[in-house]
């Protein structure tokens, strides 16, 4: 399935929910307990889908499913599971914007028109002002808006100067207001 | 945090069961996956598949027999006995989601999914192995001995 599924806008992991003690699921996943592992995707895979979703769009479950992939292979270099959500994010995005970019090679050019204004359909309307711009600059808006990270936690997760993820959020911004006011 | 959708909603991805077992599979080394299409719905597909005591000996070459010891209060198996053809037992803890199913022994694991793709077709995954420490390194020597032909066993149930 190909899908992404318009939703009310899911808070983030509230404080709590990061806090709670995942500590001994991680080390029992990270043991090789497959059930453990099992119980744990069940946990991850909603945050997961919540940072794909906006950034990989209509790739955004091949993102997840990839992202996920990499988060459980890589689980036993996880050192503190405190850390946890911290490390799932940067490898989320990170995925996310290598699956839509390799996506959007693909994708032949006349599909970014521009929905008509007043479109009752605000969901819709959101994903289609999402896809015009590039997976980088959604990365960034996601991180921001919809994370509520600073600038530079944005500029150390993705890797790039804070100069760029401040020229990033000022034109995905722009161009978001610009679309969403047409 | 600062909308600039007007409130609207943030698109968020969807991780059917198959790409949920996908992972698991991929994060559980010295286990192979396979997975097709079949022509049947998803109710039927899973019906099938979660007659455990049936299906398990005929996806794992390595189960002569798989009984089920304890159920929860919907008569889901949450717990089994399985039996190598050399006689050896292993009791397995079984985990069910929708359309999903995971179960683990000390030394073998599995677990199979649905996910329907239109009208009456559904993509089938399953994946199975050992469970030891150091079986990344055996890993491409077990797998033939373990399910060769699992899913295309499992498909043929539904062909006339």
């Amino acid at each position: 399935m190909t899908t992404v599924t318009p939703t009310s806008p899911a808070p983030p992991p509230t404080t709590t929910a990061r806090r709670d003690d995942l500590g001994p699921l991680v080390r029992s996943a990270q043991r090789g307990d497959r059930l453990a592992t099992d119980q744990l995707l069940d946990r991850l895979t909603p945050y997961v889908a919540r940072l794909c979703g906006p950034i990989a769009l209509a790739d955004g479950p091949d993102a997840t499913q990839e992202a996920l992939i990499a988060v459980f292979r890589n689980l036993r270099q996880l050192k503190e599971p405190a850390a946890l959500f911290g490390w799932v994010r940067a490898i989320a995005v990170r995925e996310a914007v290598r699956v839509a970019r390799a996506a959007a090679r693909d994708l032949p050019a006349e599909l970014a028109d521009v929905p008509a204004s007043g479109d009752p359909q605000l969901a819709a309307d959101v994903q289609d002002v999402l896809a015009r711009l590039s997976p980088h600059h959604r990365a960034v808006l996601v991180l921001r808006d919809l994370e509520g990270l600073d600038e530079h936690a944005v500029s150390a997760l993705l890797g790039v100067p804070e100069p760029t993820v401040r020229t990033r959020l000022f034109r995905a911004r722009r161009r978001f207001r610009k679309e969403w006011e047409a | 945090m600062n909308d600039h959708t007007g409130g609207a909603a943030w698109p968020v991805a969807e991780l059917d069961p198959v790409r949920r077992l996908r992972v698991l599979a991929a994060a559980t080394p010295g286990t192979t996956y396979g997975e097709l299409v079949i022509d049947a719905s998803v109710d039927e597909v899973w019906t099938v598949a979660t007659d455990l005591e049936r299906q398990m000996p005929l996806l794992i070459n390595d189960i002569r027999s798989f009984t089920v010891t304890s159920s929860d209060v919907t008569g889901r198996p949450v717990e089994a006995l399985a039996r190598s053809p050399f006689g050896l037992r292993a009791r397995f803890d079984i985990v069910h989601r929708e359309q999903s199913c995971v179960m683990q022994s000390r030394f073998l694991v599995g677990g199979l999914a649905a996910t329907a793709e239109g009208h009456d077709v559904t993509r089938f995954g399953f994946f199975g192995g050992l469970r030891i420490p150091g079986v990344r390194l055996v890993d491409r020597v077990f797998h033939p001995f373990l399910h060769h032909g699992a899913v295309e066993r499992f498909a043929a149930q539904f062909r006339p």
